[in-house]
């Protein structure tokens, strides 16, 4: 081994080292890229070899810091959405509270002066204003929801996207390897990106299989990438609720699953639909629940009364009906009806339900809690009631069909209220005493604000407190898990750059290490050239 | 531990956004005045803010409703003012109309400014308020609760409630009083009334009843002496329908069931006269003024039969006059007693009020000096943050590489 091989393996190596630090250097803000050291050693036959410009990347830091932004983002998503719902509760002169004091405050006046016509006309004028916050309150709920139905089939774009690269890569790093025994490291960082990405939006699991093919599964462990194959997502409308997006899954043989919305807990994905599940659907239920409690309670009362005309009272207020689904899967065509239970309101919760005919009985489950409700079925009738609701359906099912019940979902939408005319206004009792002076069921209407009328155990204004504090805190839980996981990201984030990020300072003290090293390598063949001239100068 | 460049960007840029949000929210809540402005930043205050701002719009509504009930009772106290005025005028008058030295011109003369009087009360009875509301008939208010008939009689036609309000959480007060009850009631403590029957025929006059012994078994029903003449010309009574029949002496005072009743004159055959607690006789004030005109308007012309028609008529009216002015002062004790009422719950809820206000804006208002000293703590933190990120992006091996 001459010494002039020696020096030239020396500048190849000092060579790759620079540019292994220029590469570093350029790529210090790219992300996904790895920090790249070259694996210096000495050659068999003397001098140096690069045997490997390793990228620095360690899975199981990896693997952690995944599942770390898969939660922050999941948590990102949710405050997004909850905080809209938390300032829209945060309006103390706009808000319900007011509207519905400002309501009770008019049938005051009418309880005051019962046959003054400007009393009457202020409870209409209360009861629109109060409808129409309350259906402005059901609009702005149901226009999340339809956001997150879009949301959701754009994170499907996205995920079905970022699976596709991850096949293509897959391929091109088997290729590679085929080809060369060796993948270029631009490549892995790239896939791994890609790893990253997808679980900020979704619950990801990678398996590494043959040391380089990555297989990803999503869900329930359903493959999304297998290797150089990709499986779609799909957007679909939920079977049991055709206004809902969820998540279709396309399973090997063609068909199309629905994903449960609880499989999905991480990345963007998981935390629109455990919004959707936890926060949105409960708000949008106890809106309704406080919508029909107020409607079915104030109008029961109402109707117990006698107007200026004498009439006996009529429905005050409007309420949308609850609303049921057959499973679109169903094929008996049986359809339920369903009313409110006016005289079982006070047991009505806010909460949906799912129906499950089998074996000759109704099952029922309450959604969000999955616990079986008792109810009663009476075949011969076609009648089934439970929780202050009433359903009749026509014919008998088939075995196993399901049905799904979402009596609150849009109830608030349609409050309105139903008199026009002042005089309709039932505010004498209905007896013989009845005359215009008479206030007493006015006065009946009024303590209905003080009766607990919102699920047996909670006055209007009572139940609306509540909601205040659920959304008030969840939307601090999400804050204050979200901030932690801030801090648990930052620092896996931390630890995952300390391996892989570069630093410039660092890079620098390279830059000038491997300028000295070329620079001595080119000295030992310049040294090398000399030793040869003095020897080929011993013959003259 | 290494630390990467990104790390370093990273790390400063966090912070100052952290630091940058932090300051804002405490100038958000320096803008707005209050600590929670969104739910989320103290959900148990906020839903509490729920509950004490219904607290206090209920007590708002009270105190609404309590300047209406103000307002009508202040308006009946003064009509039962003028009511009871009119009952003594109209006793005075009777007491006139009793002086056995009348003519029966001067007579005819009391007895119009008697009706005057009650032209008086009819036309109070049938009072409205400001929007045209007959104050004394109960829920029928859109019509006239006391009407008068052909014959120029009132009745009655209102009805038998009276309007309340809820002027506090657990008070639901009347805030009227129904003609019934000011015009056609006596205490049930009033005692007994006699009245001699219109149609008698003699002369007989009573004076009383006076009460002996309230504790007699038999004391509190109403009765009727009836007179029959005895073959030899003397005359029985009895007060049982003529099981068992008793000789009439005038002049000595008649005792049963704790009563005593002294009768003078001379009966005739089937003359009665009646007698029960003033609830059970007439209660109508309408009614006995309308006795008391007729019969002061009837000539007596020497007639001994008419006088003793006058006597007996006006004796049985002064008593229904003292016991309606007694029940129109009570009625009016009690509108008193409700006002002071409605002026004592004012004070409890004006300190109620005070309270739910004071609690709400300790659950939301901001405490400016704890504010002012965060937001200088913020302003020195971001300050900080930025000077920092400054500092570290611009340190550098590179710098040093020349």
């Amino acid at each position: 081994m001459s010494i002039f091989s020696i020096g030239v393996s020396g500048l190849n190596a000092s060579q790759k080292a620079l540019y292994t630090t220029g590469n570093n250097i350029n790529n210090v803000y790219t992300p996904g890229y790895n920090r790249e050291i070259p694996i210096l050693g000495e050659a068999k036959a003397g001098g140096v070899r690069v045997y490997d410009i390793q990228r620095q990347f360690n899975h199981f830091v990896a693997t952690q810091l995944n599942a770390s932004s898969g939660k922050f983002s999941a948590l990102q998503a949710y405050q997004t959405q909850v905080h809209q719902v938390d300032s829209l509760l945060a309006d103390q002169e706009a808000g319900l509270a007011p509207l519905m004091q400002s309501f009770f405050s008019s049938v005051e006046d009418l309880v005051g002066n019962p046959s003054d016509p400007a009393a009457r006309q202020g409870v209409l004028g209360t009861a629109n204003t109060l409808t129409a916050q309350f259906r402005s309150f059901d609009d702005y709920l149901n226009d999340m929801q339809q956001g997150i139905n879009g949301q959701v089939r754009d994170e499907i774009v996205q995920i079905n996207n970022l699976a596709e690269q991850v096949a293509n890569l897959n391929r091109e790093i088997g290729l590679a390897r085929a080809k060369t025994g060796i993948a270029p490291n631009s490549l892995l960082n790239q896939r791994d990106q890609l790893v990253a990405d997808l679980s900020a939006r979704a619950d990801v699991k990678l398996n590494i299989q043959d040391g380089d093919v990555y297989h990803l599964s999503i869900g329930n462990g359903q493959p999304l990438v297998a290797g150089t194959h990709t499986y779609k997502l799909e957007a679909m409308r939920s079977a049991g609720d055709p206004a809902r997006m969820v998540v279709g899954y396309n399973d090997s043989a063609g068909n199309l699953i629905e994903l449960k919305d609880h499989t999905f807990k991480q990345g963007t994905l998981g935390g629109l639909l455990s919004f959707r599940s936890e926060t949105l659907d409960k708000t949008q239920n106890q809106l309704g629940q406080l919508a029909v409690s107020f409607a079915v309670s104030f109008n029961e009362q109402h109707k117990q009364g006698l107007d200026l005309n004498g009439a006996v009272g009529q429905d005050f207020f409007a309420i949308g009906e609850p609303r049921v689904y057959s499973n679109s899967n169903n094929s008996s065509g049986v359809e339920f009806a369903a009313a409110f239970d006016v005289d079982q309101i006070d047991q009505l919760k806010a909460a949906s339900y799912d129906i499950h005919y089998t074996g000759g009985q109704m099952q029922v489950t309450q959604r969000d809690t999955g616990v079986a409700v008792v109810a009663d079925y009476d075949p011969a009738a076609g009648t089934l009631s439970f929780a202050g609701l009433k359903l009749t359906l026509t014919g008998t099912p088939a075995e196993g069909e399901q049905f799904h019940l979402n009596p609150l979902q849009r109830a608030a939408s349609e409050f309105d209220s139903k008199i026009q005319d002042a005089a309709q206004i039932a505010a004498a009792n209905n007896d013989a005493d009845a005359g215009t002076g008479d206030n007493r069921n006015a006065i009946a209407l009024q303590n209905l604000q003080s009766k607990q009328v919102v699920g047996g155990h909670a006055t209007l204004s009572q139940a609306y407190g509540a909601l205040v504090s659920d959304v008030g805190n969840r939307t601090n839980v999400v804050n204050v898990n979200l901030t932690a996981q801030q801090g648990l990201n930052e620092q896996l984030r931390g630890l995952q750059q300390s391996e892989s990020g570069v630093n410039l300072d660092e890079e620098a003290a390279n830059l000038l290490r491997y300028q000295q090293y070329y620079q001595a390598n080119a000295r030992v063949i310049e040294v090398g050239g000399t030793i040869i001239d003095v020897l080929l100068g011993l013959r003259t | 531990m290494r630390i990467s460049t990104l790390t370093i960007f990273e790390r400063n840029t966090s912070s100052l956004n952290r630091q940058q949000s932090d300051f804002l929210k405490v100038g958000q809540q320096f803008a707005t005045g209050k600590r929670v402005i969104n739910p989320s930043d103290d959900p148990q205050a906020a839903s509490r803010a729920v509950g004490v701002g219904q607290a206090k719009a209920i007590t708002q509504q009270y105190m609404d409703a309590r300047i209406t009930a103000r307002n009508a009772l202040a308006q009946e106290e003064s009509v039962l003012n003028s009511i009871s005025d009119a009952v003594i005028s109209a006793k005075t008058l009777l007491v006139q109309g009793a002086n056995g030295t009348l003519s029966d011109a001067d007579r005819s003369s009391v007895a119009a400014e008697l009706k005057s009087i009650y032209e008086t009360l009819y036309g109070q009875a049938n009072v409205t308020d400001g929007n045209g509301r007959y104050l004394f008939a109960g829920y029928q208010d859109n019509s006239a609760p006391f009407i008068k008939d052909a014959a120029g009689k009132v009745s009655y036609v209102g009805g038998n409630t009276a309007r309340e309000q809820r002027v506090d959480a657990s008070r639901l007060m009347p805030v009227a009083d129904n003609g019934n009850t000011v015009f056609r009631s006596v205490h049930s403590s009033a005692g007994y009334i006699a009245e001699a029957a219109a149609d008698n025929a003699g002369t007989l006059t009573f004076s009383g009843p006076l009460v002996l012994n309230s504790s007699d078994a038999n004391y509190g029903a109403s009765f009727t002496l009836s007179f029959t003449e005895n073959a030899d010309g003397s005359y029985s009574y009895s007060t049982d329908g003529g099981a068992s029949l008793l000789t009439y002496e005038p002049g000595q005072p008649i005792e049963f069931a704790g009563l005593s009743l002294t009768l003078e004159g001379i009966p005739a055959d089937g003359d009665s006269i009646q007698l029960g607690t003033a609830q059970n006789m007439n209660p109508d004030l309408f009614a006995s003024l309308e006795k008391a005109i007729a019969v002061l308007d009837t000539a007596v012309a020497g007639d001994p039969k008419q006088q003793a028609q006058l006597d007996n008529t006006l004796k049985t009216v002064m008593r229904e006059l003292d016991n309606s002015l007694d029940n129109v002062l009570t009625v009016r004790a009690s509108v008193g007693a409700r006002l002071n009422e409605l002026d004592v719950i004012d004070t409890v809820a004006g300190n109620r009020m005070l309270n739910y206000e004071q609690t709400l804006s300790d659950l939301l208002d901001l405490d400016y000096v704890q504010a002012a000293a965060e937001y200088s703590l913020r302003m020195v933190g971001l300050q900080a943050a930025q000077k920092s990120f400054v500092d570290i992006q611009g340190m550098t091996l590179f710098n040093y590489l020349n």
